[in-house]
């Protein structure tokens, strides 16, 4: 069976506790920028929670919302990138060839979602920080756009476990990073192609909505929308 | 008083001959900006790219505004030189050559940008469409793709442009030098006797590519705009950019032709050949390009404003009233309050009067690249990704050493080519009708072929 | 020259040159070898114990082959070992059933910390100079001993001191045992941000000093006073995954969940209803709810006979606590308080319980006894049994045998201050940094600077160990063998051991190895109290004892139950029934009488000099300050203000305007203790009078990430106690705030509005 990964964000579990932002990081190598570059909107971040304020006090609301690539198949970073460095793979991710990339920053600008990353320097792990770097996922190095790649590196693994073992990949089996740490399971991980699956069950719940969808990117991560507001009216 | 066909070539090709002090000292200065930008960009490429202010989101800001601020110059060159000499201006004649060379060197200068505002640059010669061991062809589908095809075209197109009219010119400096410069401007010449058949096939050939580079020159800069518009980002997905853009470039153009003009005119000592009818015809091609630049601005926003889409508003704002306000008004008095005043009224329509024009209008069209870029990137759909820019000292640098590139490259040809075509000169002096000229052996002007008009005579001297 | 002699020389000094810089010794790294069996890019997974805080979640790490850069016996060279490369959570552990928070997954950066001293190290200029030099172990130790023989031998064994972050489980056993063989005064457990308030709140109301444990996934109404537990309080894993079911984990069924509190920390941005309450008074708001829900009789007022006898006049009514009187107290209408009445007692399940801010006030144990009593009136199931259990309950005892007695809650500062005037010979310092984390007002430093000798067994320089005479580096907790016994979190009894995931980076020793060790030098009692030479040896006694205890693991010999509960990472016992829930909830043991606490909070400052109410709290990334070190910790953007590497204060955007002050300028926070200078951040989710700092900046000394940036909340806090615990009442303090300078100095960097310096309006909100 094919496989269409997925990615499902229950809008009304997220608690906006950041621990995907930090998994995220661990697993993929991802640089840290420090104070300086982080002033000047250097920082990566494959996946960060979007916090929106509305109203005031004494009434103030905040949404949650993580964002990360949001593996879009009609994808407007795709055709802007005179490289091939951004295309689209067979089961559905947008695939980011490292290697390929020049750094003409097409793609960034032409997300709507604003959730490309780009390496301005060189990345630098102090010794011994290096040691935590994970063999499975390529250091990017200076000009290289980067973003959320919904763990490729685990779901080959996986796929490459499964074909040894001589089975089908079942649902739940490994996950991505972000979701796997998900206290309050906001995040869920699977196959849209398997109707049993738990992230083509959210897909289709009544909450579910697109980011932006609006725009036609077609993305492939779905925000069930947060439940019910009780209004406080403290008067 | 009309000049003789000696004293024509007299005064051009005393610039060749002769290197005044004034001259040492400008290309000194010139090659300094240079050597200061090939500082910054030797740094840039040790460090890496983020010694610049780009950031996320704001991806692209100095480096892409300069791009198409330069190939916007371009077009200069292609309007004067392609289009008035389709409609027989005669009044071009001083002013061709000087044109096209702000066409060749603009486009070198804006073509050099992306080559290096790419965060690697060793793998530039990726986007050649050549057959690779890797089997992979740059994406066709890309607008930077197409950016690469059509300015190579435009560039080769403008270089062919800038050198054929300028072989009978090489054949005059080549009988007029000795020694060396003899050789080098014998081989430039490619042999020109200024036989009836090679002006027939130098005629031909201009012709040809009098109408082929115009819509070349416009596809360029329709192809840079779609760089942009090609893209969801708001206030960049709109249909006006082809158009927007060319007439942008046309716009600036003129502009940057006319302040080249002036400095010439004032340095090469060229008063009697770049005359007031010369300005104040440019300076009417400033005036309805400036009005067309307004129109189209005004088209643009207005539509926007009036439908009032939240994405497209939050950039909408930001230049009219937020942080951009103050680079947005400071364009607008630049591009249009001060240029139409002084282009409608003849009495202001002077060199100076043009001149002074044509500084804000430079200012002006470059804040106008800025402000398409940047505003637009700092506000995309999803207000927390709004960021901010600022330039670093290395784009400031590399942003002035293009200006001082463009001075040396231009110092350098004016040293090395006549500015103004002595050819076209010796022709416009014939009266209506036709003739050979007689001249220096060089020039004939083949029997049967009109060229171009007279000289106008009811303009003042 | 001829040519082929030439050519033959430039080759050998072509050749010669290079071999020599191949093998030049200085440039040569020695290759030492492994000393584990790994295959290299297969990955294995092995359980650990995350220490960032006192919940105690367990790990799993997925440790692989690669080489490490090393020094041995004074060379440096290159080693293959396993290498941890990522942190998740133990899905054995019922604690936090396979995930893990934001700083849990940062554990790995303490392992390879580039500022982790390495070898011990031992003062050579003055105190705080940062002198230091190598000293072997062999030397440190006798160190050590030497000037522990020497307390032995001039009879003041009452000189020594401990001090350490409160641990439970063996560690605490083995301090505890190795203080009292040597015949020293109990250690002293500080943290600043104890929980001493809530245990004897608890111990009042329900029987048990302990936090709680919350059974969110069963509930349908949570009334949270101030607990960030979401993010910092408690056990924030285990409670986020009952958040989750709550809201969407069963079919037709969302909890609401309201918030009290007077700045919305992360929790409170996740409610349904965020209701902002004046300082101090939630006690009183509690009651006020509880008083509508007796008067109008939704719950019998049996329900909460225990908890509500801890609440004068309760038993009548609460007549002092109507709507109305409760309106003027707290500032939230009689309206709203009626309303939440009548929600939170005809939901199915509800729960109410309180942390954080509340009870740190001087009327903080009245607050938290409030808050007990409506629980106890709302939380169906406490005394009857039904509904599976009661949604607050205590996590189930774990047999004694393994068990760490635990002291009735003293509250930390007490016993810091206490150990400031004592004035001790020599000081043991493990996980502790007082200098940072006390008030200055404790006069801490001045305190330690007159101890003659100060040891730490701390993994890196930070203010404390700066101080310290000799420095005996701890494996990173990875590198160790482990013990836990999470206070809460479970409604299973559960204890955690695990053995280390890597093998040690650096020379360093675990602080019980260093310990047995001494013990066993220093023999006589010591032999009898401690008589294992490694703490694996004591662990594995511990839980050979509990295996007799309980037969749920079904094994057969002591070494099967050891290795079988240390590949779980820890033991687990019998899911309780929900009668054994409801008997954990409430200890039938006598009740102690909560006579004479102080019902209404007092301030620090007089309100006319210091106009606003200062609450530092918890920084959800560098905790209390302790990750403040971690540069993935440095770099997660504050969820709700978006800042990194910074300290800022919140203000409330009218407030802020009023006083002149926009995003990003510097502000003067000051206090009756001192002052702090830091950007200021707008935001609409603060009370207007009061100003919020995150804890975990302000480090004068703690590596290359944390020295120097931004101030400390904790440093200009009074000394305001509860009366009754002693326990720091650290939202007491009042401040006033004056603008002194531009974005400029300030220097706030924020993840979404762009450059500091350049603050968009839209995200200022």
């Amino acid at each position: 069976m094919s496989h269409k990964w997925g990615l499902a964000v229950d809008l009304d579990r997220c608690t906006g506790c950041e621990a995907c932002v930090v998994a995220c990081r661990a697993e993929n190598n991802i640089p840290t920028a420090g104070e300086d570059q982080a002033a000047r909107g250097r920082t990566i971040q494959w996946i960060r929670v979007e916090r929106t304020w509305e109203g005031d006090f004494p009434n103030p609301k905040v949404r949650f919302q993580p964002v990360l690539c949001q593996q879009c198949d009609a994808a407007p970073c795709e055709p802007v990138c005179p490289t091939y460095a951004s295309y689209h793979t067979e089961e559905g991710l947008n695939g980011q060839v490292y290697n390929r990339c020049i750094g003409t920053r097409f793609c960034a600008n032409a997300c709507p979602y604003t959730v490309r990353s780009f390496n301005f320097f060189n990345p630098a792990w102090e010794k011994p920080l290096n040691l935590q770097l994970n063999p499975d996922v390529s250091v990017r190095s200076v000009g290289i756009m980067e973003k959320c790649t919904f763990c490729v590196q685990r779901i080959k693994s996986a796929e490459i476990l499964a074909e040894s073992e001589k089975r089908e990949l079942k649902d739940g089996e490994f996950t991505t990073a972000c979701a796997q740490s998900c206290a309050s399971k906001a995040l869920v991980f699977g196959d849209l192609n398997d109707p049993n699956s738990e992230v083509t069950r959210m897909a289709t719940s009544n909450r579910a909505t697109k980011l932006l969808g609006e725009l036609g990117t077609k993305p492939n991560v779905t925000y069930l929308e947060r439940g019910t507001w009780q209004d406080a009216t403290n008067s | 008083m009309q000049r003789t066909a000696e004293q024509i070539e007299k005064d051009l090709l005393r610039p060749i001959f002769a290197t005044s002090s004034r001259y040492k000292i400008a290309v000194a200065l010139a090659t300094c900006m240079v050597l200061a930008g090939v500082c910054a960009l030797g740094y840039q490429l040790w460090e890496g790219i983020g010694v610049w202010g780009i950031n996320s989101p704001v991806f692209w800001a100095f480096d892409i505004t300069n791009f198409v601020f330069w190939i916007g110059i371009s077009h200069a060159g292609t309007l004067i030189s392609a289009i008035l000499r389709l409609c027989n201006a005669a009044w071009r004649r001083p002013v061709t050559r000087c044109a096209e060379a702000i066409t060749v060197f603009s486009i070198l200068i804006g073509a050099c940008v992306p080559l290096f505002h790419v965060g690697r640059p060793w793998l530039d010669f990726w986007m050649i469409p050549y057959p690779s061991e890797r089997g992979i062809w740059p994406n066709f589908r890309s607008p930077l793709a197409w950016d690469f095809f059509a300015i190579s075209t435009y560039f080769t197109g403008s270089v062919t442009f800038l050198y054929l009219p300028t072989i009978p010119d090489f054949a005059t400096v080549r009988d007029n030098a000795k020694g060396l410069r003899k050789k080098i401007y014998g081989l430039l010449a490619l042999g020109w006797q200024g036989t009836p058949r090679q002006w027939q096939r130098l005629e031909i050939a201009m012709h040809i590519m009098a109408i082929a580079i115009v819509p070349v020159a416009v596809s360029v800069h329709t192809i840079v705009s779609w760089d942009f518009s090609m893209t969801l980002v708001p206030m960049w997905h709109s249909t006006i950019f082809g158009p927007y853009f060319v007439i942008g470039a046309i716009f600036s153009g003129i502009a940057a032709l006319i302040l080249t003009m002036a400095l010439l005119r004032k340095f090469l000592h060229l008063e009697e050949y770049l005359r007031p009818l010369h300005f104040n015809n440019l300076g009417k091609l400033l005036l309805t390009t400036s009005l067309l630049w307004f129109y189209f601005t005004f088209a643009e926003r207005l539509t926007t404003w009036y439908g009032n889409s939240p994405s497209e508003m939050d950039v909408f704002w930001s230049s009219i009233r937020a942080n951009f306000a103050p680079a947005f008004w400071t364009m607008v008095v630049c591009n249009f309050v001060i240029p139409v005043p002084i282009l409608s009224v003849k009495k202001f329509r002077t060199i100076t009067g043009t001149a002074i024009a044509s500084s804000t209008i430079i200012i002006g069209m470059w804040l106008e690249r800025f402000l398409i870029i940047v505003p637009a990137l700092d506000h995309k759909f999803l207000h927390f990704s709004w960021g901010s820019y600022r330039p670093t000292w290395v784009e400031d640098t590399l942003m002035a050493s293009s200006f001082g590139m463009m001075a040396l490259l231009y110092l350098l040809f004016s040293k090395a080519v006549p500015m103004i075509s002595i050819w076209e000169l010796k022709v416009g002096l014939q009266p209506h009708g036709g003739g050979v000229i007689t001249t220096a052996p060089t020039i004939r002007k083949p029997r049967g072929l009109v060229l171009e008009g007279p000289l106008p005579t009811d303009v003042p001297e | 020259m001829e040519r082929r002699n030439f050519l033959k020389i430039s080759a050998l000094t072509g050749v010669a040159a290079t071999l020599d810089a191949c093998h030049a010794p200085d440039k040569q790294l020695i290759r030492f070898v492994q000393e584990e069996d790994l295959v290299p890019g297969i990955a294995t997974i092995k359980p650990s114990i995350c220490t960032l805080c006192s919940a105690g979640c367990g790990l799993e790490v997925r440790v692989m082959q690669g080489d490490a850069e090393v020094i041995r016996n004074g060379q440096t060279g290159i080693i293959k070992m396993g290498l941890a490369k990522k942190l998740e959570g133990n899905p054995r552990s019922p604690v936090n059933q396979g995930k893990l928070c934001a700083r849990g997954q940062a554990g790995l950066q303490v392992l390879y910390h580039p500022d982790r001293i390495t070898h011990p190290i031992q003062r050579t200029g003055a105190r705080g100079s940062g002198e230091f030099q190598q000293i072997s172990w062999d030397d440190a130790i006798k160190e050590v001993s030497s000037h522990l023989s020497g307390l032995q031998t001039s009879k003041s064994m009452s000189g020594l001191s401990f001090l350490a972050r409160p641990l439970r489980g063996q560690r605490r056993e083995l301090i505890g045992k190795f203080l009292k063989a040597f015949g020293a005064p109990p250690a002293v457990w500080y943290e600043p941000f104890d929980e001493a308030v809530l245990r004897q709140a608890n111990l009042l109301s329900f029987g048990h000093a302990a936090l709680p444990t919350l059974n969110l996934g069963r509930a349908d109404y949570v009334l949270s006073f101030g607990a960030d537990f979401l993010g910092t309080w408690n056990s924030p894993v285990s409670q986020s995954i009952g958040y989750g079911a709550m809201r969407q984990g069963r079919a037709g069924r969302r909890a609401k969940f309201v918030q009290v509190e007077s700045r919305m920390s992360q929790t409170g941005a996740n409610a349904d209803e965020w209701i902002a309450c004046k300082p101090g008074t939630e006690g009183a708001l509690a009651l006020g709810i509880a008083h509508v829900i007796l008067r109008e009789k939704l719950a019998p007022n049996s329900a909460a006979s225990r908890a509500g006898a801890q609440i004068a006049g309760w038993a009548a009514g609460l007549p002092k606590y109507t709507p109305q009187v409760v309106e003027k107290q707290t500032g939230i209408s009689a309206a709203v308080i009626t309303r939440l009445a009548h929600e939170i007692a005809r939901s199915g399940a509800a729960t109410a319980f309180a942390g954080g801010a509340p009870l740190a006030q001087t009327n903080g144990l009245f607050n938290a006894l409030a808050v007990n009593a409506l629980e106890s009136l709302v939380d169906a199931g406490r005394e009857t049994g039904s509904n599976s259990g009661p949604i607050l309950s205590f996590a189930p005892d774990v047999p004694t045998s393994i068990a760490a007695k635990l002291e009735t809650s003293q509250a930390s500062l007490a016993s810091l201050t206490a150990l400031a005037k004592a004035t001790p010979q020599m000081l043991l310092l493990y996980d502790a940094n007082p200098i940072y984390f006390a008030p200055a007002a404790t006069k801490i430093r001045e305190a330690i600077a007159k101890i003659p000798y100060v040891v730490s067994f701390g993994s890196f320089i930070d203010e404390t160990s700066a101080q310290a005479d000799l420095i005996l580096p701890e494996h990173a907790p990875l590198e160790q063998w482990l013990d836990g016994q999470p206070e809460s979190g479970s409604t299973q009894a559960y204890i955690s051991v695990a053995p280390p995931a890597v093998a040690p980076l650096h020379n360093t020793r675990p602080m019980t190895d260093v310990l047995l060790g001494l013990a066993h030098q220093l023999g006589g009692d010591f032999a009898k109290a401690l008589p294992w030479t490694s703490f694996d040896a004591m662990l594995k006694a511990a839980y050979t004892a509990l295996r007799t205890q309980d037969a749920s693991m079904k094994t057969k010999t002591d070494d099967e139950f050891w290795t079988a509960v240390q590949k779980d990472g820890g033991w687990v016992g019998a899911s309780p029934t929900a009668q054994a829930r409801s008997a954990a909830a409430t200890s039938k043991s006598a009740s102690i009488s909560a006579s004479g606490i102080q019902s209404e909070p007092e301030f620090a400052g007089a309100a006319a000099d210091f106009p606003f109410y200062f609450q530092p709290y918890v920084s959800q990334s560098l905790g209390d300050g302790s990750t403040a070190n971690l540069p993935w910790m440095q770099e997660l953007p504050d969820v709700l203000t978006t800042a990194m590497w910074s300290s800022w204060v919140e203000i409330n955007q009218k407030t802020a305007a009023k006083l002149g002050i926009q995003q990003g300028d510097l502000v003067e926070i000051q206090s009756t203790q001192g002052s702090l200078r830091v950007p200021a951040v707008l935001s609409p989710g603060i009370a207007p009078d009061l100003i919020a700092m995150p804890t975990g900046q302000g480090h004068e000394d703690f590596g290359r990430f944390a020295s120097k940036r931004g101030a400390n909340p904790l440093a200009i806090l009074a000394l305001v106690t509860e009366g009754k615990t002693g326990s720091l009442a650290w939202a007491a303090t009042r401040v006033k705030i004056t603008r002194v300078g531009g974005p400029e100095q300030a220097k706030l960097v924020l993840f979404s509005g762009g450059l500091s310096g350049f603050p968009h309006e839209e995200e200022s909100r």
